[in-house]
């Protein structure tokens, strides 16, 4: 393998898209979150250069610190939850067979491939007041209401979209490893005995892991840029401005227009993001 | 061996026609183990398809039914043919513009990006450059940067060019896919043997040449799944459209309805109400749905190669 300037050639084009749209906007997030804004005498207020202001003040800002606790609750609950859902369902389809595991895997990857607005929309109808059917039943049953997207219950309503969203995904992504699997070893363990719950505990479990380590790192990474979800429904009942980062950041840019402050939080939440993946990929390294 | 192995395989023989048919206890803790299984999918099954449950239900009411009739039953008599004009009738037919739209901005992008991202994984797998670890690397890094940290400087970015409410600045942002790289990379190790490759050059094939004529070819599978990933991503790309956009004419569909939505809660002006968003919704995700069962054979070997490496 030789050809250095081939090789650059090919890559030029990814390179210059990467550059342009990926490397410069996170440049110019980091120049122009070193400004702020300042009443200089009399007059509007300007631009000026304040270093590292915007930080010391996003770090002490009790709205993005909320955000973030929103996101470490998402990834201490939601994120197992949906991962060991997703784990058992691949556990039980590898070993169905015929359409009805044809059905199923085509069926539990459909919701990935529905927007998140789309997705969002629907289940916040689904929440809402006048038109849940949940409510519907437990009314009919007798056992009152539940207000899905009241601030206590909020949370748990967004959860269940995204791992209504993404159980599918990442359950195929697993199956797909199991299936991997060479079956040899499976009738060498059946020849010395092994009962079924041995074999998924003691062979394709531990298999299974590095695919699932994959899995809750994209899995952390999504969680903490949570916005889309939180926004659709803001339309349909009171959504805290704070209750994602991703979700404060947007409103402090496109409706306080102050976009120095929010370079400063997506900085922060860039960093915040690098040192959870990092940390995790280390310890997948050590294994 | 011998005598030996004699006596041992009528035995061994005995045993193992015990294990394959299971008998008594053991049957019914095996058939207990099915039926449970079957439950849990099923189960499952019924969750995933919740929401297109109450979707469909939804697109045969009107305006009133919705709110006073069970969610997850139809109407009777359904609706569905006059939702479904009113829908595309509604505001001089800007529904069809916004899937018109979203198609246009989808295709464009899934082929953009895929050919870049062959392009480039090319490089990465069959090509050796300095550096070359340390930038596949910094790029794959790059997925995780908070998209919301990106948007907003380019924002500000597309507006110094002038690529605010173009249809520009919409796609060529989305051009970029380091996942999409990745998989290329892996799916060219995978697909493209370097013999191949040795041979051609022996034979006076140029670089460009071998990629073109003799890799592409072989990597159907490959392309296929990055296209269609690369085309999901960007049907359902929201936040870039919505910094973006603010011309209701360039919206694509997510953005689009979910205008509807907030217009229709607040009470101004004529709004479609939902059950016609509903069905704008419901429409807006055939296209995906019939793409992934049509393809079906092409990401589910695709994302299996994926996985594995």
């Amino acid at each position: 393998m030789r050809y250095h300037k081939t090789a650059l050639l090919f890559l030029t084009p990814f390179l210059t898209v990467f550059a342009a749209f990926y490397l410069a906007p996170v440049f110019y997030a980091i120049y122009l979150s070193l400004f702020i804004r300042k009443r200089i005498g009399i007059g509007p207020p300007k631009e000026i250069f304040g270093g590292l202001e915007n930080y010391v003040r996003a770090v002490q800002d009790s709205d993005f610190l909320n955000g973030l606790k929103n996101i470490f609750l998402f990834g201490i609950v939601q994120v197992p939850v949906m991962l060991g859902l997703a784990i058992l369902i691949a556990l039980l389809l590898d070993q169905s067979r015929g359409l009805f595991s044809r059905i199923c895997r085509t069926v539990y990857f459909l919701p990935y491939t529905i927007p998140t607005a789309i997705g969002g929309l629907i289940w916040g109808y689904m929440y809402s007041r006048h038109l849940s059917p949940f409510n519907q039943i437990l009314n009919g049953l007798h056992l009152g209401t539940i207000d899905f997207l009241s601030p206590a219950v909020l949370l748990f309503s967004i959860g269940n979209i995204v791992t209504w969203t993404w159980t599918g995904y990442n359950m195929i992504t697993l199956f797909a490893a199991l299936q991997n699997i060479p079956k040899d070893i499976f009738e060498a363990a059946r020849v010395d005995g092994a009962t079924t719950w041995n074999i998924v505990r003691y062979i394709k479990i531990p298999l299974v892991i590095p695919t699932l380590q994959l899995c809750l790192i994209f899995s952390v990474i999504g969680t903490s840029q949570l916005f889309t979800e939180a926004f659709v429904m803001r339309p349909l009942g009171y959504v805290a401005d704070n209750i994602t980062p991703n979700l404060y950041l947007y409103l402090t840019a496109a409706r306080d227009a102050n976009y120095a402050y929010a370079g400063a939080l997506a900085i922060l939440m860039a960093v915040v993001i690098f040192a959870l993946s990092g940390a995790f990929l280390r310890r997948i390294g050590s294994r | 061996m011998g005598l030996n192995s004699v006596r041992a395989s009528p035995r061994r023989s005995l045993e193992r026609s015990r294990e394959s048919v299971p008998t008594g206890m053991r049957a019914s803790a095996a058939s207990l183990a099915e039926i449970l299984r079957y439950i849990v999918l099923t189960i499952f099954l019924i969750y995933c398809i919740l929401p297109a449950i109450w979707m469909l239900a939804a697109i045969t009411k009107d305006s009133g039914q919705i709110f006073t009739t069970f969610g997850f039953w139809f109407a009777n008599p359904p609706h569905f043919f006059e939702n479904v004009i009113d829908l595309f009738a509604f505001r001089g037919g800007i529904f069809v513009r916004w899937f018109g739209n979203s198609l246009l901005y989808a295709g464009l992008i899934s082929l953009g990006s895929t050919l870049i991202c062959a392009l480039g994984g090319y490089a990465f797998a069959k090509y050796d450059f300095p550096g070359k670890h340390f930038l596949f690397n910094f790029i794959l890094g790059a997925i995780m940067v908070p998209s919301t940290a990106l948007v907003l400087p380019l924002f500000l970015m597309l507006y110094r060019l002038g690529m605010v409410n173009t249809i520009w600045g919409v796609i060529l942002p989305s051009l970029v896919n380091p996942f999409g790289l990745y998989l290329m990379r892996v799916f060219w190790d995978a697909s493209f043997p370097n013999d191949l490759i040795e041979a051609a050059r022996l034979d006076g094939a140029g670089e460009l040449r071998i990629f073109w004529r003799l890799g592409m070819p072989l990597m159907q599978t490959g392309l296929v799944t990055v296209a269609l990933l690369s085309f999901v991503g960007a049907w359902n790309n929201f936040f870039l459209p919505l910094i973006v956009l603010s011309q209701d004419e360039l919206y694509p569909l997510t953005l689009g309805l979910n205008v509807w939505n907030s217009v229709s809660n607040a009470g101004v002006g004529a709004k479609p109400s939902y059950h016609l968003i509903a069905l704008g919704s419901f429409i807006s995700v055939l296209p995906l749905i019939a793409a992934f069962i049509l393809l079906g054979k092409y990401w589910r070997s695709g994302l299996t190669t994926g996985a594995t490496k």
